[in-house]
């Protein structure tokens, strides 16, 4: 198409290997992804989990091309996660899209992978400058716009919800990601066993729930209790800051991304509370809660819309990168 | 009785009491959490904030007067205080910005001084009334003396301020802080900034300079 723009992106900051392509006009024409999956008990390894993007990334990014169904040439730009993430999983989509970029003699464009859960959020719920509840594996944070950046209203202060689940579900020989297991186990008690509920001002902390669910688990009690009771305890204390930064705000929207986001408990929680603020909610499509590559193919068109590019020789990682230091141009004047 | 405030966690109505205005701070059930773990953290929240209210008041800070306590009802009727909200006074560039922001930190000093850490100093709960600055809401303060606590309320109030009044904010937190040292003092609140920073430092792929 004539006048359009297209955004090659690559995720690569954790389990997920993914490539996408966006047009300006059309919007997301494919998300491809491979997920590398640890043995039973285990979490993400990093290196393993490198070798495994490695392995696929070619395939991964040419079938992502063949199912936008363009041309190489018709890419505009590469877009790539810069972080953060674990480090040697971040290398291999930056060598992927350094090589794409070199060879296609297309700008490169780094992206933070925070602002792109939020930012594909928007454009798939519709939600303009909402308050965003940000809960993954890497993320448990409440933020909202302000003069240029997203600042952060309230966070963990220690596990995101995404370790806690997923920690609570090894500790009985889970592989990592646990969530869908824990909701599903959750969802067959009622029965409530008390556990830490921590609010810090507008902060939550998880690390003292994950140790007395491991004592409960440990003292015989069933786990589809613990579970119910995790969830019941960890989310309320989410719902509880979410709703102090709503009410603080005063945003008429809310917008709740990241793979947690996929815990029906969670969403219907969340649900409850803004009704009664009269505000909109949006949660972000069951497909596209988890990484992908087309929250950095659309940030990373947003970006390069608003000028940004970054050249191949600095174009590095960086593994520890706070979603509330990350200008973003395409949002000044909102 | 008239609804003055929905919060996130009560309903503050204004009303009388033996003939004085009175806000009543009513905990409402919160629907989203489970009834038996609700029903505990509203009582446990009522009775805690009296007996903080109580503590802050001897210490010396600007807090309201109690007139009734209910945990059963979840239930706080307290004195009125008139004046802006802290967040509505930063808004609107008012010239006693600097010397409010310093009253500020001289009031979180002394509640600090005595062993209170008020756990939500947003800009929402410190009115600017007529007689000085007055701190509202102790609905999660607790005892302690521990540097970590207080260097937490801090951190809090920078947060709120870089969220929400992002332009000011660094004019406000020095004003603040030398409210703040002159009662606490120099050694102490330099103690207290050393950990903010260094709890910044712990969140999530913070890189604090």
């Amino acid at each position: 198409m004539k006048g359009d723009l297209r955004v090659l992106g690559i995720e690569s900051t954790a389990h997920t290997f993914s490539a996408a392509v966006v047009s300006e006009k059309r919007g997301l024409l494919c998300d491809v992804r491979d997920i590398y999956a640890p043995p039973e008990g285990s979490g993400i390894h990093p290196t393993e989990a490198s070798i495994h993007h490695a392995a696929v990334a070619a395939k991964v990014v040419k079938e992502a091309v063949t199912t936008a169904g363009i041309r190489w040439k018709e890419i505009d730009a590469v877009a790539y996660a810069m972080g953060p993430g674990l480090g040697p999983c971040l290398r291999v989509g930056a060598v992927t899209a350094r090589t794409l970029s070199l060879s296609l003699g297309r700008p490169l464009v780094a992206v933070n992978h925070a602002v792109g859960h939020i930012e594909l959020g928007c454009l798939l719920t519709g939600a303009v400058s909402p308050l965003v509840l940000l809960i993954s594996g890497g993320h448990t944070m409440v933020v909202s716009y302000s003069s240029g950046m997203w600042r952060v209203l309230g966070e963990t202060l220690d596990l995101t919800l995404g370790q806690l689940l997923d920690q609570l579900g090894r500790y009985v020989g889970y592989a990592s990601p646990c969530g869908r297991r824990i909701e599903e186990a959750a969802s067959r008690s009622h029965r409530y066993l008390r556990l830490p509920y921590t609010v810090k001002g507008n902060d939550v902390s998880f690390s003292g729930i994950l140790t007395a669910a491991k004592r409960l688990i440990d003292a015989g009690e069933p786990f589809d209790d613990v579970c119910f009771s995790v969830q019941e305890t960890a989310f309320a204390t989410a719902v509880e800051v979410t709703e102090r930064a709503l009410a603080f705000t005063g945003n008429q929207e809310l917008m709740v991304v990241g793979g947690v986001a996929a815990n029906k408990r969670l969403a219907e929680m969340l649900g409850v509370m803004v009704d009664r603020h009269s505000a909109k909610f949006y949660v972000v499509p069951l497909r596209y809660s988890g990484d992908c590559g087309a929250q950095i193919a659309w940030t990373g068109l947003l970006a390069f819309r608003s000028g940004d590019s970054i050249p191949v020789e600095k174009s590095v990682i960086r593994q520890s990168w706070r979603l509330d230091t990350v200008p973003l141009p395409w949002r000044a004047g909102a | 009785m008239k609804l003055l405030y929905r919060g996130a966690e009560a309903d503050i109505f204004m009303g009388e009491w033996a003939g004085a205005e009175a806000v009543f701070k009513f905990r409402k059930p919160l629907p989203y959490r489970l009834p038996e773990l609700d029903e505990e953290i509203r009582g446990q929240r009522t009775v805690h904030e009296a007996e903080i209210i109580r503590d802050a008041r001897s210490a010396g800070v600007r807090v309201p007067y109690l007139y009734y306590v209910s945990p059963r009802e979840s239930l706080i009727v307290m004195q009125h205080i008139d004046g802006p909200r802290l967040k509505t006074f930063l808004q609107s560039a008012d010239r006693r910005r600097a010397q409010v922001s310093t009253e500020f930190g001289r009031a979180v000093g002394t509640l600090h001084r005595a062993g209170v850490m008020h756990g939500d100093l947003t800009t929402s709960n410190v009115i600017v009334g007529e007689s000085g600055v007055h701190l509202i809401d102790f609905g999660l303060a607790t005892h302690s003396l521990k540097v970590e606590d207080h260097a937490v309320d801090l951190r809090l109030i920078k947060e709120t301020l870089v969220g929400a009044h992002s332009e000011i904010s660094s004019s406000v937190m020095s004003s603040f802080f030398k409210g703040y040292a002159e009662v606490v003092g120099e050694k102490r609140a330099k103690e207290v900034s050393k950990k903010l920073l260094e709890i910044e430092r712990r969140g999530r792929y913070a890189r604090v300079e």
